[in-house]
């Protein structure tokens, strides 16, 4: 890391513009953030009748709707079914493709390499039509399997490309010195390489976990049932109903982004390199 | 295994052998998956926009009908338009606020590790929670913008901003580049550190100034990075479906119609072969833009 390098130069002028620079970027990233928060704290009357930018009164009455009235923690619990199980699997099935990538040479590597890329490019919206017909000719329309399985759509490729980048970064001879101690080739990879790319793991499956967790367009199509709607899906049918329910809304929110944001800031080191690693090099 | 079996009399084959078939073995799961769940929908989705599918009944071959339909009908030319503009404009500003923070947070400034996290931020939110929650921001009661707006007295009136057609637009933008400029400044904030203080140093010493310096040192350092972070964002941005529908669905009378949307809708209305022709409609741009993108990033690869 280098500080200060800078082509702006060292005057005063500079250094008050970029002050003010900064103060303006932090409210425009804040405001929305304090607004979701103090909007669920605030009585619904209080939302519609007296605009102020801190509640009169603190309530937990949004959440309690929310939980009670409107179930919820089961979307929430079926969100962590689905996005834990799909991290789980993009993360073996991934793991293999991309030691399989970076280790060996041979016919279609390049190919294949392209195939991910591509399929890492190829957006949901052009997809969930017929990824709809698929699952629903699988027999597994409405369900949380039909859901994960489709979500391996987005999850794999990500993985794959993101985790390519960190097993080429260890020391093909640390793997043969392990050879020569005994270790099969898988279990190089399991002894080896897994161990050494750790980081690398973290930011990938805090990447699939996140895109899983966010999905709405394909939850959309395909559950149909209140009992297995996932955290967006749930909170997007409070939205099409008739009354305005801004206060639960913003509790829903906020249980939702609480899991991802202790995700990002525990591991916020690995998230950061992750993302320059796997999807533009610096 | 394959030894055992060699020893039983079968031919055996070589190590070199041995080991393509591992490794075609271990690739072997991702490729399948992919092919059967991104490379099959993917024709059938481009097949399908040829009938006449609709649901629970079989589609017969039409030919162009369904994209020629689509041509003559003006919620699919607003899509069009408003997906370039969403492009265009949303991503220009991602760049600009993404490359001109990044700057910022490489220099030598206060709180600069605070700053960073914080700017990270809404991008660690889920999408959905963000345009959501700018979806009450704007409201005309219970929104925070029109109170700032009133309060401050910078405007007076209240505005409906998702409401009406001139300020829909500009409101999805907002939300857009809100959510989506950290990845913009984070990637750029990644190649900046790499590059090298000397040669800033080498070029105040030539006497170039803030300009100069940002052409001669900055700008090349940086441009790959950007250069792929544009397609990246392009790509995503013109089939970001969550936005546009948590914040308007489309309205007010299509105002913010994108393709994505307009797919989803077309597939409400049970009509499969249109839908599919709608997302099918943006494939050739969207080919484009990949075949670029994979490219450049491949050959980043080695």
């Amino acid at each position: 890391m280098t500080t200060g390098s800078g082509f702006l130069g060292r005057n005063f002028v500079a250094k008050l513009a970029i002050v003010a620079v900064m103060v303006l970027a932090l409210l425009f990233v804040l405001f929305p953030v304090y607004w979701m928060i103090i909007t669920s704290l605030k009585l619904p009357r209080e939302i519609f009748r007296v605009p102020s930018l801190w509640p009169q009164v603190f309530t937990q009455s949004n959440y309690r709707s929310l939980i009670e009235d409107k179930d919820f923690l089961i979307a929430i619990r079926n969100s962590f079914i689905v996005a834990s199980s799909v991290t789980l699997i993009s993360l073996v099935v991934a793991s293999l493709a991309a030691y399989s990538m970076v280790r060996f040479h041979y016919r279609f590597k390049g190919l294949i390499g392209r195939l991910i890329l591509f399929a890492y490019l190829t957006p949901t919206s052009l997809l969930f039509i017929p990824l709809s017909i698929l699952i629903a000719r699988l027999q597994l329309g409405n369900t949380l399997h039909g859901l994960i399985l489709v979500y391996l759509t987005f999850s794999l490729p990500v993985s794959t490309w993101m985790l390519q980048a960190y097993f080429a970064a260890v020391p093909r001879e640390l793997e043969e010195q392990g050879m020569i101690d005994g270790l099969t080739r898988l279990g190089a990879l399991f002894r080896i390489v897994l161990p050494l790319s750790a980081p690398g793991l973290a930011a990938v499956a805090i990447f699939t976990f996140t895109g899983a967790w966010n999905e709405l367009l394909l939850a959309l199509v395909l559950i149909t049932s209140e009992s297995r709607r996932t955290a967006p899906l749930a909170l997007n049918y409070l939205i099409t109903s008739d009354v305005l329910p801004w206060g639960p809304l913003m509790a829903g929110a906020v249980l939702s982004s609480l899991p991802l944001m202790l995700l990002y800031f525990v591991a916020q080191r690995f998230v950061v390199q992750g993302m320059t690693a796997g999807s533009v090099k610096g | 295994m394959r030894q055992q079996r060699s020893a039983a009399g079968e031919p055996r084959l070589s190590a070199d052998a041995q080991q393509q078939l591992f490794a075609y073995c271990l690739v072997l799961p991702v490729a399948l998956l992919l092919v059967g769940l991104v490379g099959y929908p993917l024709f059938y989705a481009i097949y399908v926009s040829f009938t006449n599918l609709v649901v629970g009944g079989a589609g017969d071959w039409v030919g162009l009908a369904n994209f020629r339909y689509l041509a003559g009908s003006p919620v699919f030319s607003s899509a069009v338009w408003n997906t370039i503009v969403l492009v265009l404009v949303s991503d220009g500003l991602k760049l600009a606020i993404g490359l001109g923070l990044a700057l910022i947070v490489n220099e030598r400034i206060p709180a600069r590790g605070v700053f960073r996290s914080l700017l990270m931020l809404p991008w660690a939110m889920p999408a959905f929670v963000a345009f959501l929650t700018w979806r009450v921001l704007y409201q005309p009661i219970g929104g925070g913008i029109n109170l700032v707006l009133t309060k401050t007295g910078l405007y007076p009136e209240i505005v409906d901003w998702l409401g009406q057609r001139s300020t829909a637009m500009p409101a999805v933008i907002v939300a857009s580049v809100w959510r989506g400029f950290p990845f913009w400044f984070i990637s750029i904030l990644a190649a900046l550190q790499n590059i090298s203080t000397e040669l800033y140093e080498a070029a105040r010493i030539d006497g170039a100034n803030a300009w100069q310096r940002f052409r001669a040192v900055t700008w090349p350092g940086i441009k790959r990075v950007v250069v792929i972070t544009t397609l990246l964002s392009s790509i995503w941005t013109a089939n970001s479906f969550e936005s546009v529908w948590l914040l308007t669905q489309g309205g007010p009378s299509d105002a913010t119609m994108v393709f994505p949307v307009l797919a989803y809708f077309g597939m409400q209305t049970q009509r499969i072969g249109e839908a599919a022709a709608v997302s099918v409609a943006l494939l050739p741009a969207l080919l484009v833009l990949v075949f670029v993108t994979t490219s450049l990033m491949q050959s980043d690869e080695d």
